[in-house]
């Protein structure tokens, strides 16, 4: 008891050691202007500004040439990020920069973690063991979510929830604009959903394993293979395409942009032709992600017209 | 007047190792008491601030005061451990914000406290120089522990190891210093802050390695099927986490598992508080919530009884010491009868030389007081540091 009491007398001494003054107090950084919104992709950067117009900035700061996914921040963009009033996350895994950052966690709002339950997840980890640690693997979850339009608004909702803590002041405003939203978001989905009823168990290839939420929304018979649309395949890719293609009878390759020509070409040889379903993971250099989005229906609708019932 | 202090100064010092010892005597007699006091009082104004600007602490079930003293203070002790997620779960309470403490790891003597940059702003705590941490492997240093480790922004520092003779433990984390903080004069300034991942790092929970599937990992690769690669203890694991390796880090399992000290929880309102203490009050929690100024208060009401007991003792000593002190003076007298008839022989009046001799303990007394004085100035100053380095070291 004693013993106990001298250590808890001596630690109480200690701790006086640290002071003699009252600290210093001061704001770090003024804040002007309207609350910041930082974002990982454009989409959400979309629902953002849709909703909450002039009312925040709306900052989504990667480059227009990478993929957010899996693009790594500078330290310094981070710290822009560190600063924001708001970080929208993409959740599924989407910029798995977030693992490796320091950001604050009151202001991080995962938009997807109200439908975990329809998250999708990549089965092809590899994995590993070394020391004693056991095995394990890097699970990943496919992150693509935006593609299936359902949850697309369940996102834009989240971000609405957000933006009006933000700025409750706001809501009436943010609510009406969230329905506008939803009203588009809403009319992609049922035009899919008609062309996807057309499309109906045909097979398709997807040039990138990108599309997981979009077969799995509408209900499509997708297989993937690896290929970027700016490069020739190679053989080994092409002999992965044709093994796919001995079970799998496509007639359609979905790419995420304008393949080359040559790839193009050497596809319809089999058989096989191309359209373009643009995922708009960044932000498009014309239009928006609904205008993205319109065209991607547009491409699917007159790739399997009604007329061909 | 001056003759008599002038006779009294001059005895006093031709025995100067009497006037000394007691002049020491004396001195102790009166700092003790006082000196004990400044600090008990600097520590009880100080833990009370500090306890005071920290609403809600959730930790293990267990000890109270050591969670507190660790959440606040950062004492080596550190309470049994709970989940991230009860992080989480005030979180997502809405009634409070919660910041996670992983306060458990130290480089040399300075705790390195895992959090998230909440942290900061809830102590109002602003930067001298660079940046909060923002990727794993940086760190944030208080004042103190840049001036004693010399580092600036861009410099590195290593943990240290949890035990000295567990050679199979986890590497030391070599970190790079993001930010300096401005002096606080808190604990934060003897405290390296990293985020919360960073310290699972630390503790090998998180780590980056060689690529297993790349070509120059074979020789750590034991076996390689389809969908599983085993590796044997060699595989290169780095301890220093670069903007090269930074892609390579990675966390297995539910990060909701992961470890945690404490969660500070800062409610919304007073209501919030309340309702957010009343889900800990069930017996069979595994965790507890404190207010840390309970807890505290409840300390200083055990350092006030301590005190107490010491003071009485000092007191008793006291006594001791100035009834010592007069016998010394009464003795002195019979031995100088012979130079007191001596002075009254040559013309000196019974009243002066009775003056003198007063003359001679007043000087005492002044000398001690004096001394007495300077040292509860030093150690209202210096004292708790003095103490803090005898109990860091």
């Amino acid at each position: 008891m004693s013993v106990n009491l001298l250590k808890i007398f001596a630690c109480v001494l200690a701790v006086a050691a640290c002071t003699q003054d009252e600290p210093a107090s001061e704001d770090t950084e003024a804040m002007q202007g309207p609350p910041r919104v930082y974002t990982v992709n454009y989409p959400l950067a979309y629902f953002a500004e849709r909703i909450a117009g002039d009312s925040v900035k709306v900052v989504f700061p990667a480059p227009a040439e990478v993929d957010p996914a899996t693009w790594s921040p500078a330290a310094e963009i981070i710290a822009d990020y560190q600063r924001a009033d708001l970080v929208l996350l993409n959740g599924a895994g989407y910029a798995d920069w977030i693992q490796r950052a320091t950001l604050s966690q009151s202001r991080l709002v995962d938009t997807s973690a109200a439908l975990a339950d329809r998250l999708i997840p990549v089965v092809d980890s590899v994995t590993h063991s070394h020391g004693p640690g056991g095995d394990h693997s890097h699970q990943r979850t496919a992150f693509t979510t935006w593609l299936d339009m359902t949850f697309a608004i369940g996102q834009a909702r989240a971000v609405f929830d957000a933006l009006v803590r933000l700025r409750p002041e706001n809501e009436t405003d943010f609510r009406e604009r969230l329905t506008e939203l939803e009203k588009d978001l809403g009319e992609l989905d049922r035009r899919l959903k008609v062309v996807a009823e057309r499309i109906g168990d045909q097979p398709l290839v997807f040039s990138h394993p990108v599309y997981q939420y979009l077969v799995s929304g509408y209900g499509l018979n997708g297989r993937s293979v690896h290929w970027e649309p700016h490069e020739t395949p190679g053989n080994d890719q092409w002999r992965e395409l044709s093994n796919a293609l001995a079970s799998h009878a496509a007639a359609w390759m979905i790419w995420e942009d304008e393949p080359l020509a040559e790839t193009e070409n050497r596809l319809e040889a089999i058989g096989i032709r191309s359209l373009v379903f643009r995922p708009c993971g960044n932000r498009p250099a014309e239009g928006s992600l609904v205008s993205v989005m319109l065209d991607n229906v547009m491409a699917l609708e007159q790739a399997f017209p009604a007329s061909a019932l | 007047m001056r003759d008599v202090l002038y006779l009294a100064w001059r005895y006093l010092v031709y025995h100067r190792l009497k006037t000394a010892i007691l002049v020491t005597s004396i001195m102790l007699i009166i700092y003790l008491p006082i000196g004990l006091n400044v600090v008990v009082e600097q520590s009880a104004e100080h833990l009370t601030a500090r306890a005071e600007a920290t609403p809600l602490l959730v930790g293990a079930k267990g000890s109270p005061l050591e969670l507190a003293l660790n959440s606040l203070y950062f004492s080596s002790e550190h309470p049994e451990l709970i989940d991230y997620s009860e992080a989480t779960m005030v979180a997502d309470s809405g009634l409070a914000d919660a910041i996670p403490l992983y306060v458990r790891f130290r480089s040399r003597t300075h705790p390195i406290v895992g959090t998230s940059l909440d942290y900061f702003s809830f102590r109002n705590l602003s930067f001298a120089s660079g940046r909060p941490m923002a990727v794993l492997g940086e760190c944030v240093v208080g004042a103190t522990v840049a001036e004693s480790l010399g580092v600036q922004p861009g410099d590195a520092i290593i943990s240290s190891s949890e035990t000295v003779f567990d050679l199979a433990s986890v590497y030391p984390l070599k970190m790079k210093v993001s930010g300096i903080l401005q002096r606080a004069f808190t604990p934060d300034d003897e405290a390296i802050f990293v985020d919360v991942k960073t310290a699972w790092i630390i503790e090998g929970l998180g780590h980056g390695h060689q690529d297993l599937a790349r070509p120059e990992a074979v020789s750590g690769v034991l076996s390689r099927s389809e969908d599983n690669i085993v590796a044997n203890a060699s595989v290169v694991q780095f301890n220093e986490i670069t903007e090269d390796n930074v892609d390579s880090f990675h966390f297995h399992g539910d990060l909701a598992d992961y470890p945690l000290t404490a969660v500070l929880a800062v409610p919304r309102d007073d209501k919030s508080g309340v309702i957010l203490r009343g889900r800990y009050t069930d017996a069979g929690a595994t965790s507890q919530i404190i207010r840390p100024v309970t807890v505290i208060d409840e300390l200083l009401d055990t350092i006030l009884t301590i005190q107490q007991f010491i003071v009485a003792a000092v007191i008793i000593v006291g006594l001791a010491t100035i009834a010592t002190a007069a016998l010394v003076f009464m003795l002195s007298l019979r031995l100088r009868r012979r130079e007191i008839d001596t002075m009254l022989k040559i013309g000196g009046s019974r009243p002066r030389v009775a003056a003198m001799l007063l003359a001679e303990v007043f000087i005492v007394v002044i000398l001690s007081s004096t001394l007495a004085a300077a040292m509860t100035l030093v150690t209202w100053r210096y004292g708790p540091s003095v103490i803090e380095s005898f109990v860091l070291a």
